[in-house]
């Protein structure tokens, strides 16, 4: 990335998520609170998923008495290695929470081996 | 009457002050487990916007994945509470998790509100994991425009 293109880009912060290895897939789950299914943009190029999600939830006119929540687009970057298959990812958004399903190629998986007995 | 360490502010003590320099700058690495914990800390409840204009209240809150019936809001004169469960995910057996950055169970918020709000005028929503709640004020605190003819 250039240094212009830096500049040019709004700041955005990492949603906290959980990633965890079950049934030979990998699942990361996103919490990204305020985005919808239409926000989301999800690519992956060579060896990086990379998720962005832009907010574009109302925010109301008025003074701030408490504000905790940011309101900055969401964006997070993971390397994925070549044992994961780029052409079945799946992606379901759901109350604000994005879930990534990862799997693993088909030659990855373990396999088990029969052992002949004589 | 109160005991403390003495202290002459007057001499110039660089030894000391150094080492109230490493307290201080150590304290700001400490991640540990403050020993001033409340008992709805901050770092396990959602977070909240409150937003005040000239009709209305406006509470956002933050609650990713957490379902509409596992939710208690109330409201009494112009103190509101939010009382929830956020339940993590079911994990399968044999599930290993490799990073875990959000927190689950329940949580409780208690906002006090200006006293200008109706608590019998309260609308909650609920969307892409975040709460609204709007409370509107009373009629007699809005501000009004009042017209004055000038002969």
């Amino acid at each position: 990335m250039s240094d212009k293109e830096m500049t040019k880009r709004k700041r955005c912060v990492q949603p906290m998520g959980e990633i965890r290895e079950e049934d030979h897939r990998v699942i990361i789950r996103l919490e990204m609170p305020g985005v919808s299914k239409e926000d989301l943009n999800i690519h992956v190029e060579n060896d990086r998923l990379r998720i962005y999600a832009a907010r574009r939830d109302e925010k109301p006119e008025g003074t701030f008495l408490v504000r905790e929540r940011s309101c900055d687009d969401y964006e997070k970057v993971f390397t994925i290695d070549e044992t994961i298959d780029r052409d079945s990812i799946d992606a379901v958004m759901k109350d604000g929470i994005l879930e990534i399903q990862l799997q693993f190629k088909k030659e990855v998986q373990p396999r088990r081996i029969e052992i002949k007995g004589s | 009457m109160e005991l403390a360490k003495w202290r002459n502010n007057d001499v110039f003590d660089p030894r000391g002050e150094f080492e109230r320099l490493q307290d201080e700058i150590n304290k700001l690495f400490d991640w540990s487990y403050p020993n001033d914990r409340g008992l709805f800390d901050r770092s396990l409840s959602p977070a909240v916007d409150v937003v005040e204009n000239d009709n209305e209240i406006i509470l956002s809150c933050d609650l990713p994945g957490v379902n509409k019936k596992d939710l208690d809001l109330s409201i009494s004169r112009n103190v509101i509470t939010i009382k929830g469960e956020k339940k993590g995910e079911q994990k399968h057996e044999g599930s290993k998790t490799y990073r875990k950055e959000t927190w689950s169970g329940a949580f409780q918020r208690t906002i006090s509100l200006p006293d200008s709000v109706d608590p019998e005028k309260v609308d909650a929503s609920m969307k892409d994991g975040v709460l609204t709640v709007k409370i509107a004020k009373r009629e007699d605190v809005k501000p009004r425009q009042i017209s004055v003819n000038v002969k």
